[in-house]
């Protein structure tokens, strides 16, 4: 059985990303893949099995109270460094960055991922396209946030910013290490590119799956890519 | 003493006003906007003689506003805004009138403005939830202008529904405030609390926060009802207070629901244009036929990511047909849940669709506009 843990979604869904973890399950169907979906609210203890955790995006102090209770045991990093696939979205990675500062303190993150946000000077809203090294084609979504995202040393970036902001700065969206995915892409990013879902399963699952022909799927996320201005 | 100024700005905006009504306009964006610009206290200026009571919060405004205005209109002649007409040139269209009550729907960023411009009567706080995140950001972010605002304004008195755990943070403050219970309710944006970021409990739609922020303590408690039925009770309690006898609207009134007949077809349009709204129409009766009407403009949110924070359940079994500028946003949405739709290029296209007599239209705001009004 997949577990595909969506962590505090009544924090972290603000922006609608609770549909990726409803996108995996809906695709690991198409294969046949029993998955299941189990949401951990803030007072729950976060499973270790997971194998895939979900983090999305959030208002300020819904965030800080997340990023609080992931600290105890600090589960998220030693599931990832197990190859557990862990995709954060907006609040979600900051979250897992080294550090992120707000207006009124500096919070150490999860530290999964090297990056440290600070509060930007504008709101960056709208559609966002990103190219990636995963795919030959561009990933689309919605950004709805105020942080600048600086990448560390040891980071590279989830995708060049072809439209929109991402990370704000050095025309980079997001962090990626290994299975570990930060973005600042909404939409959900899972229903909005069918592909990305694909991938985090393969990963998920440790080998290739089937191909399957979701024809809705693929003219939806078509539509999308065809917009890219 | 009226001021020159202000006199030729409404002259020039009643004439404005009435040249766009012969081109077809509806005709409050233009008057009011020109009334700004030749006199920016206008709205402060014309608020001066007037009892003015504002209804704001994100659903339920334009009912509930016209419910208000009809109570009031018990105790002397009304100005009140348009459907929808209320950002701040539809106030100052609406207060040019002469009538000695104002009563008008006030957008929930616009608010804060509002009232230090108009220094209202009675202030109607119905609920904040998610809707607009675009141009909104959070629903925070709306809260804490009005939490700040309304301790400002220390001659209005606020009517509150404290079941609402932003409305309550927003009136904190305030010092005249009749707050109001349903019993509770579940908020799905209220998980933290919004005067000091703890952890909310929250039991069977109670909440209550270690800083003290909670609904068990009430001035006025009703049980627990439709959105449709507690803008209803709410009305009357603004008629109360400032003297009306109370009135029995039917909860047809106080939705946006409007019947439209489409050659054999009755179609039943009810306006869903953020989560709060879809969770409320889809607990309600559905036809057989269902046509989902999205959207993405400015007012409708440019962002459709909160389609999936719902749950479209309530709609398997029934025939489900989608159009709109986003219909595929919608089609793929529900499809993952379970439900297939048609998914077609025009409303007319989708009624072409409907083999029953009657339809359930969901529809955003802009196509709700275009379709039925």
């Amino acid at each position: 059985m997949l577990e595909i843990i969506r962590i505090h979604n009544e924090l972290l869904g603000t922006y609608g990303d609770r549909g990726n973890a409803d996108v995996l399950k809906y695709r690991a169907s198409l294969r046949k893949i029993a998955a299941r979906v189990t949401d951990i609210s803030y007072l729950d203890a976060i499973p270790k099995t997971g194998d895939i955790y979900l983090l999305g995006g959030a208002e300020d102090a819904a965030q800080i109270l997340s990023l609080t209770a992931l600290r105890k045991g600090s589960i998220l990093a030693r599931a990832a460094n197990k190859g557990a696939v862990v995709l954060a979205i907006c609040a979600g990675f900051q979250i897992l960055g080294s550090k992120y500062v707000t207006r009124d303190a500096e919070i150490t993150g999860l530290g999964l991922l090297d990056v440290v946000t600070r509060p930007g000077d504008r709101r960056l809203v709208g559609d966002i396209a990103v190219s990636t090294e995963l795919f030959d084609f561009p990933l689309t979504g919605f950004e709805n946030h105020s942080g600048v995202t600086t990448l560390g040393a040891d980071a590279k970036p989830f995708g060049r910013v072809i439209q929109g902001n991402g990370n704000g700065i050095a025309g980079v969206d997001g962090a990626i290490d290994k299975s570990v995915f930060g973005t600042y892409l909404h939409g959900p990013v899972l229903a909005r590119n069918p592909e990305f879902a694909d991938l985090l399963l393969e990963r998920a699952v440790g080998a290739p799956i089937s191909a399957v022909d979701d024809e809705l799927a693929t003219r939806y996320a078509t539509w999308r890519r065809a917009l890219i201005k | 003493m009226v001021s020159l100024r202000l006199r030729f700005a409404i002259l020039v905006a009643k004439s404005a006003s009435a040249a766009s009504r012969l081109i077809g306009n509806k005709g409050e964006t233009l008057p009011g906007r020109i009334l700004l610009a030749i006199e920016p206290e206008a709205i402060s200026l014309l608020s001066q003689n007037k009892e003015v009571i504002l209804i704001s919060g994100t659903n339920g405004k334009t009912s509930t506003t016209r419910a208000v205005a009809s109570l009031i209109s018990q105790l002397g002649p009304v100005a009140t805004s348009g459907s929808g007409s209320n950002l701040s040139w539809g106030a100052a269209n609406a207060l040019m009138s002469p009538a000695p009550y104002a009563v008008l729907e006030i957008d929930e960023l616009h608010l804060p403005g509002i009232i230090a411009q108009t220094n209202p009567t009675l202030v109607l706080l119905l609920n904040l939830t998610r809707d607009q995140l675009h141009r909104m950001h959070e629903v925070k972010r709306v809260a804490d202008r009005w939490h700040v605002e309304c301790a400002e304004a220390s001659e209005t008195v606020f009517v509150a529904d404290i079941d609402d755990p932003f409305i309550n943070y927003a009136i904190a403050n305030a010092q005249n405030v009749v707050r109001v219970s349903f019993g509770g309710r579940p908020h799905a944006d209220g998980a933290v609390c919004p005067r000091c970021g703890s952890y909310l409990t929250w039991v069977r739609g109670n909440y209550s926060c270690t800083c003290g922020l909670s609904n068990s303590e009430s001035d006025l408690k009703f049980k627990r009802g439709s959105a449709a039925y507690r803008n209803a009770l709410l009305a009357n309690v603004v008629g109360e207070i400032v003297g009306a006898e109370p009135v029995e609207f039917s909860e047809s009134q106080l939705e946006r629901t409007v019947t439209k007949q489409f050659g054999e077809i009755t179609a039943h349009f009810r306006l869903t244009k953020n989560p709060a709204s879809w969770t409320e129409a889809l607990q309600g009766d559905l036809y057989s036929a269902v046509i989902l009407v999205l959207n993405a403009r400015q007012v409708d949110g440019i962002d459709t990511s909160w389609l999936w924070d719902l749950s479209f359940k309530a709609l398997k079994g029934h025939t489900v047909i989608v159009c709109g500028e986003r219909a595929l946003d919608m089609a793929y949405r529900i499809h993952v849940e379970g439900i297939d739709a048609v998914v077609t290029e025009s409303f007319d296209e989708a009624l072409s669709h409907v083999q029953a007599v009657d339809v359930t239209v969901l529809s955003a705001y802009t196509a709700f506009f275009e379709l039925v009004m």
